[in-house]
């Protein structure tokens, strides 16, 4: 919240300088907000991503179409069963302490992430690893038992429960990148700060300002050859309408356009739009009355006409009544509850439920316009399309995420962006395993069909498995009701030559440069 | 009272009006949303212009006028009662009791008025249990600013009663027999009542900008329900493409604070005794 003031102060101060003429190599972006944290096991936020991208790298890395290209793994093969993975190092890769990479970096990361103490949200993105998930849950007290080991300073084995088709895919995600213990445990907490971290990608990290900017320059001894840039400036200016006018002012290089002034800049030389691989949702607290009730939490999807959503938002964002969005492999539009006010009322009806008698429906959204504006639309369409009352309720970002953890409200909005391209990212976000399930929803059948359909290998097979698991999430069950599929709209300065636009809307600057 | 005194009063007659039937005489509710029609510059039909949601800001302005009236208005109304009571006992009693509560006072002025409004806003909120969201976050917010504010009045209404308290007329009362309390509520304070009647006109603008600033943060009422200030800090997100969401929410905030401005000033005059002779 006070940010919005110092943004506004920042702002005030910003328009009285003059224009400065910005210094080439530098390129400035905006964060949007502080990091959450830069410890890449521990990340679960798209900011922290955006920095932590520039610092690491992973076993193997997203090529332009999206595919696993090899990384700090130089090749892998993978046994006929499709159960045994073996990475080769890469020779020569240095942390910028000159430490050389080796494979035990990768097995104390991985073992991290899974450990219990370390509570990391993401644990169960390894838990394919066998023995992974008995671990996380305590079961298995051995670490030596998971099944990643260095079979010398730059072969890492990996064993999986089963054959997985996209695991090539997990290692370009930030937490399975290597990890340093002997400088996670000298300094404890405090190891992300500039003077104690230690990372090998394009970027090092030079200084972070707290609540102001993050600081980037190249790392000299990446192994693909350092970046072009002299400096990535990335701050942390709250305000998307503040971000536009400083790069309007010649200050920042690469902004998201405020939703509602895209008319107006869509014709500006630097305007980007990409469609997301990103889904918006509302999520239901499955635990509490009256949403334990699968009807009506059907009826509340039933009860919302999303043609209303991409009109508000005006930012090339495409109404989603399903879960796997476009772009993804096993997409499938015809999938998904349609607008039916009658049928939603008469759900109702039949689940016991007086619209009249129940008391508020309590919705929760990050401080956001966007979120802001679809709140108060979905607000609407439920008061009059179901006549239930509806309170909105805003919090700051990471007050908000705390919130979900420790007690969901009745209803939350959540976005969820693809951390790899293929649709089991989706898919077993909402496992009752998954920690980023904030639905308190498990189902033991949406989980084996998930799980199934991450061994199959025959495409056919495989769709119809996510078909039935996403009946099951966004028809039948209803934990969480999908809005739209968001869309990346940028403004990037002319100065800056070599950017594209991703649709998982990450942001990689080595052959970026600033003119 | 003066030309432009009426001016003020004329001024805030509209505004209240505008409060009070504002939604029904543009024939559109405040909280109707038409998506297709959304961000529309100011028409016939839409007097001026629509939101992103296509909801008509003219309903929200009138809407608004009732939460910020009602917040200011309220917001000084405990601070006056609250204000003249401590500050005309302090000033009465005088002595060491005197000196304590200015104290008090003094600390209580020293603080960051911001600050203490969120502090306190955020307090209540949590001891406010069981009313709907719109009456608690009101009521949180009329008691948060009146906290701020009152210690002014206090300040104010001791310096009067000390300076009444030595009249002659003060002294002829209690010659007749009058004691404390009479003296003070039959005879001290409808004399100072002119001052104190003006501080209010001219304490309800400050506090309209006071719940302006809370709003505009993002503190103040939930949406569909908006004060001016909400309503600013919506339009200010999309300054450079739709000024018109900017512009008619920051022209009601400046009408209303000149309209108070004028008043307090012509009220000034014309209660002010010596003016008289």
């Amino acid at each position: 919240m006070p940010r919005a003031v110092w943004g506004f102060l920042l702002l005030g101060a910003l328009a009285c300088l003059p224009r400065a003429a910005p210094p080439p190599g530098v390129l400035r972006i905006n964060l949007g907000t502080e990091p959450p944290t830069l410890d890449w096991t521990r990340a679960t936020d798209s900011v922290s991503i955006q920095v932590i991208d520039q610092l690491m790298r992973g076993l193997a890395e997203l090529g332009p179409d999206l595919r696993p290209v090899p990384a700090l793994a130089e090749r892998w093969e993978v046994t006929p069963d499709g159960r045994v993975y073996t990475f080769h190092l890469r020779e020569g890769v240095r942390w910028t302490d000159g430490e050389p990479l080796r494979a035990e970096h990768f097995v104390y990361a991985w073992r991290r992430l899974l450990d219990p103490q370390t509570a990391a949200e993401y644990a169960y993105f390894l838990f394919p690893v066998r023995g992974a998930r008995a671990y996380n849950a305590g079961k298995l007290r051995d670490p030596n038992a998971i099944g990643v080991r260095a079979l010398d300073g730059r072969t890492l084995r990996v064993e999986l429960e089963g054959p997985l088709v996209y695991f090539p895919s997990i290692t370009t995600f930030m937490v399975t990148y290597p990890a340093r213990r002997d400088v996670i445990e000298a300094y404890g907490e405090r190891w992300t700060e500039p003077e104690h971290i230690v990372t090998l990608g394009p970027f090092r990290l030079e200084a972070w300002e707290h609540e102001y900017r993050i600081l980037l320059r190249p790392n000299h001894d990446y192994f693909a050859g350092p970046p072009r840039l002299k400096q990535i400036a990335a701050y942390m200016v709250t305000e998307g309408s503040t971000a536009l006018i400083l790069f309007e002012q010649g200050i920042l290089d690469i902004v998201r356009v405020p939703p509602l002034e895209i008319r107006r800049l869509s014709s500006h030389p630097g305007y980007r739009r990409v469609p997301a691989l990103r889904g918006y949702y509302y999520g239901f607290n499955t635990e509490e009355a009256p949403f334990d009730d699968s009807r009506v939490r059907r009826a509340f999807g039933m009860a919302i006409d999303r043609a209303e959503l991409p009109k508000v938002l005006r930012g090339g964002e495409l109404a989603a009544s399903f879960w796997i969005p476009p772009g993804m492999p096993h997409h499938n539009p015809s999938i998904g509850l349609r607008f039916d006010a009658e049928g939603a009322r008469r759900l109702l009806r039949d689940a016991g439920v007086d619209p009249a008698k129940l008391p508020p429906i309590r919705v929760v959204y990050n401080t956001d316009q966007t979120h802001r504006l679809v709140a108060q639309n979905i607000q609407k369409q439920w008061q009059n399309n179901l006549g239930v009352r509806v309170e909105l309720d805003s919090r700051e970002w990471k007050v908000f995420l705390k919130e979900l953890v420790v007690k969901p409200s009745p209803v939350y909005r959540l976005g969820w962006g693809a951390d790899f391209p293929d649709p089991d990212n989706f898919m077993s976000l909402f496992a009752s395993y998954s920690a980023n399930n904030h639905t308190r929803w498990g189902s033991p059948r949406y989980d084996r069909l998930v799980e199934r359909a991450a061994r199959e290998r025959d495409p056919s097979r495989r769709q119809a498995l996510y078909d039935e698991a996403q009946r099951i999430l966004c028809e039948r069950e209803v934990p969480i009701v999908p809005l739209f599929v968001s869309a990346i709209n940028l403004l990037v300065s002319e100065r800056i030559e070599g950017f594209e636009p991703n649709p998982m809307d990450l942001m990689f600057f080595e052959g970026v440069e600033a003119h | 009272m003066s030309g432009a005194g009426w001016v003020g009063a004329g001024l805030l007659l509209a505004l209240v009006t505008v409060a009070l039937l504002g939604d029904r005489v543009s024939g559109h509710a405040f909280d109707a949303q038409d998506p297709d029609r959304a961000l529309e510059t100011p028409s016939l039909e839409h007097w001026m212009g629509t939101d992103a949601l296509g909801r008509d800001l003219f309903a929200r302005i009138a809407e608004g006028a009732r939460v910020s009236l009602l917040v200011a208005v309220g917001a000084t109304g405990i601070a006056l009662a609250l204000g003249i009571v401590y500050g005309a006992v302090s000033g009465y009693v005088g002595g060491r009791l005197d000196d304590f509560l200015m104290r008090v006072v003094d600390v209580l002025y020293s603080l960051p008025d911001l600050l203490l409004i969120i502090l306190a806003k955020e307090v209540l909120e949590g001891v406010l249990v069981g009313v709907s969201d719109l009456v608690r976050t009101l009521v949180a917010l009329v008691l948060a600013l009146s906290l701020t504010s009152w210690v002014g009045v206090a300040r104010l209404a001791r310096g009067l009663v000390l300076q009444a308290r030595e009249e002659a007329w003060v002294e002829a009362a209690r010659a007749l027999g009058a004691r404390g309390p009479r003296v003070l509520t039959r005879h001290v304070l409808p004399n100072i009542a002119g001052p104190l009647v003006v501080t209010a006109a001219f304490r309800v603008p400050v506090a309209i900008l006071a719940e302006s600033t809370v709003s505009f943060i993002g503190l103040g009422v939930q949406p569909p329900f908006a004060s001016w200030g909400v309503l600013a800090s919506d339009g200010f997100t999309a300054m450079r493409s739709f000024p018109h969401l900017i512009l008619f929410p920051s022209f009601a905030i400046a009408a209303t604070l000149v309209a108070f401005h004028l008043l307090g000033d012509a009220l000034r005059d014309a209660l002010d005794p010596r003016r008289k002779l």
